[in-house]
């Protein structure tokens, strides 16, 4: 019953663990955004006062913290599209030279068309309506479908309430017209609404290679990861299975023959990995069109995923080895295995995107192996990403699996030496 | 120089309340066949894993061929072979592939390593069924199997922990004449067993161990006449280690 005791505290941990995280990851997207702020870059191009409305507007906003200049310099939107890209900030938007000059234009008209229903002669210099203009928003490519849509109607809540303003002002403009804004055209106020709009744009333009937002290519690689990592599982059956039918005790007897032996499996193990991944990519750039779904696009330098692929198959496979050394019993490294990888999956962002989960969780986001993989994967796929941009995660999968092995090792040592 | 030498040796393991080794010496000659003897629970096992790296004493030293187990176990692995109790190979496997794969371990060039294995499995009746796995063998070809596995290297010290417990009368008969002829080869035997008649048949010495410390030792013919009213090994076993029988539970 005592040895069992280590099995049975599992057996309470680990539910609690999967039910806590669970509820924090899918209370994300139910809470609508409302409680987090965005970091929001803003190149400001027009510089008149509806772009300042719209600046005062956003940066008063409980949802966005606005960042509209780069060292001491306002922020241009070529560079405001090269932070994008490069994953350092999720939205952007700029505002187009003149959009001020057309929102008063727009205003002016409404106003000239009531003052000339109340009998007056209008007043406002007004010309032609001129076709809809937009601010536009720009994503992190990684950001998925369902995030932008938010963003983007947040964002036309925000401009819409500026260009009310305009014609607020320009309406007072109006000595006695206080009473006939109220009999104001109703298409008129439609008109200067649709005036400006908010139009997401894509950050490059490479025509069919341009925009890749869409479920396969943000779930593949996701779900691929995810089965990936789900090797540990067999890996530590393979060891535990090894230790009871005495084999670990034979390659123990060999001089130097530990190593390899470990060595071996670690090779074996995630050349499979990659091989899975292969799988799973053509599943996505092939199979996916039969279902009538997009295809997957690879990224510029698509053969950048064989070393992602592997170097996610080692830490996943060092795991397993890890999982196989610290638990005595098949039944106790399976439950452990399977409902790990889950955890380190959801709160690594495999099943909600990390930015929009509380801050606390991004930063044990950091903690996952998962969330490396996919970031590294998510490089080189969405953001069309070089060998510079994946060095980061790859160096952090190949840390991570070197620190379980070595752990693995030492453990294996100390059982010897506390015998 | 002596082929093993254990001196003052004290062993307790974690959460045990007597030492498995308390002071325990004793040596083996080069090219002899040597029987470790004593009741379940003596530290026969504990033993033979200290010589093989596969435990650490609290102190003592052991010394194989004048290398120190506790410094230079890398190279004693090279011409140490430990046959453990416990059947010690890759059960999903054949015996062939268990065997091929153990010896590119140790790094045996494999025309040798082939023509060793098909002489051992021959040597040990094992040829006929060189290509069933490891999980359809009987108990006594399992054992068998298992000796051949530590025999690819050619050690110059064989290491038996019990390795006719509980085996058929053909199979151990094979072992023990096996013993023999690998003696008359030039190498060196350290084997353990609570068969008395058997020891007192094979060994050219024996060492008997109790609660974890050395009873005697000595040829067994000399053992027998020495002892009064001895006529048997058995009888000085039990005049040594006494009647009362020892019962160790396996499991902790
Ligand atoms: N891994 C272990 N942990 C704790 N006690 C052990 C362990 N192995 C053996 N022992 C104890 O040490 C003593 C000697 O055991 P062992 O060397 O296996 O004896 P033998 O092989 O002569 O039967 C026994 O009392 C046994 O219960
Ligand atoms: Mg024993």
């Amino acid at each position: 019953m005592r040895r069992d005791m280590s099995g049975l505290l599992l057996l309470l941990v680990m539910p609690v663990a999967l039910i806590i995280v669970m509820a924090l990851i899918e209370d994300a997207p139910f809470r609508d955004y409302q409680e987090l702020k965005f970091d929001l870059l803003l190149a400001d191009n027009d510089q008149g006062s509806l772009a300042r409305q719209i600046t005062d507007g956003l940066k008063h906003s409980k949802n966005f913290h606005i960042i509209d200049s780069l060292n001491g310099q306002p922020m241009t939107e070529a560079q405001l599209k090269q932070l994008l890209s490069e994953g350092k900030y999720k939205i952007g938007i700029t505002l187009p030279a003149g959009i001020t000059a057309e929102a008063v234009n727009s205003a002016n008209i409404v106003v000239n068309n009531i003052s000339q229903k109340i009998g007056m002669s209008p007043t406002m210099p007004a010309r032609e309506l001129r076709p809809q203009m937009f601010v536009h928003v720009f994503f992190d490519p990684v950001s998925k479908p369902a995030f932008r849509a938010t963003i983007t109607t947040a964002l036309d809540k925000y401009i819409t309430y500026s260009c009310t303003n305009i014609l607020m002002q320009r309406l007072s403009m109006l000595s006695n017209g206080a009473s006939a804004a109220t009999d104001a055209n109703m298409d008129d106020m439609k008109k200067i609404m649709q005036g400006i709009g908010v139009k997401e744009e894509p950050l490059n333009n490479r025509g069919k290679e341009t925009m890749h937002i869409n479920s396969v290519q943000h779930n593949v690689p996701a779900w691929a990861i995810f089965g990936m990592f789900f090797i540990c599982i067999p890996i530590a059956g393979h060891i535990i299975k090894e230790r009871e039918d005495g084999s670990a005790l034979r390659i123990g007897l060999i001089p130097n023959a530990g190593g390899y032996v470990v060595m071996g499996k670690i090779i074996f193990y995630s050349l499979i990995c990659m091989l899975q991944f292969m799988c799973m990519l053509c599943v996505g750039l092939w199979a996916m069109p039969l279902f009538g779904l997009p295809a997957l696009y690879p990224g510029l330098h698509s053969w950048l995923l064989l070393p992602v692929s592997l170097c996610i198959g080692f830490a996943a496979t060092a795991y397993g080895i890890f999982a196989g050394t610290v638990f005595k019993t098949i039944t106790q490294a399976l439950p452990y295995g399977s409902v790990s990888i889950i955890i380190l999956s959801a709160i690594g962002g495999i099943w909600v995107p990390i930015e929009i989960l509380p801050h606390s969780m991004q930063l044990m986001a950091l903690a996952s192996p998962l969330h490396w993989s996919l970031e590294a994967v998510n490089q080189v796929i969405l953001r069309d990403g070089n060998i510079q941009s994946i060095a980061l995660p790859l160096l952090i999968l190949i840390a991570t699996g070197g620190a379980l092995w070595g752990i693995s090792a030492l453990i294996n040592n100390r059982k010897y030496k506390n015998l | 120089m002596f082929a093993i030498e254990i001196r003052d040796i004290h062993k307790k393991y974690k959460g045990a309340i007597t030492p498995a080794l308390d002071g325990f010496s004793f040596f083996v000659l080069p090219k002899k066949i040597v029987g470790l003897l004593g009741p379940n629970g003596a530290g026969k096992t504990t033993t033979i894993n200290i010589l093989c790296g596969l435990v650490k004493p609290d102190s003592g030293t052991a010394i194989i061929s004048g290398m120190d187990c506790m410094k230079e176990m890398d190279s004693i692995r090279r011409f140490i072979g430990l046959v453990p109790q416990q059947i010690a190979l890759f059960e999903s496997l054949t015996a062939n592939e268990n065997l091929l794969y153990i010896g590119r371990l140790y790094g045996l060039e494999s025309n040798m390593l082939a023509n060793r294995i098909r002489y051992l499995l021959e040597r040990f009746g094992l040829d006929k069924h060189a290509d069933k796995r490891i999980k359809a063998y009987s108990g006594g070809m399992k054992r068998r199997a298992n000796i051949i596995a530590s025999l690819l290297h050619e050690p110059d010290l064989l290491v038996l922990d019990e390795p006719t417990a509980g085996v058929d009368v053909q199979s151990r008969a094979m072992i023990l004449e096996f013993m023999k002829e690998y003696k008359n080869q030039g190498k060196t035997i350290l084997y353990t067993s609570h068969l008395m008649d058997e020891a007192e048949q094979v060994c050219d010495d024996v060492v008997i161990v109790d609660e974890g410390k050395f009873v005697i030792n000595g040829a067994p013919k000399d053992l027998i006449k020495s002892t009064t009213n001895c006529k048997r090994l058995e009888d000085v076993f039990l005049h040594y280690t006494g009647r009362v029988v020892r019962d160790t539970p396996t499991d902790e």
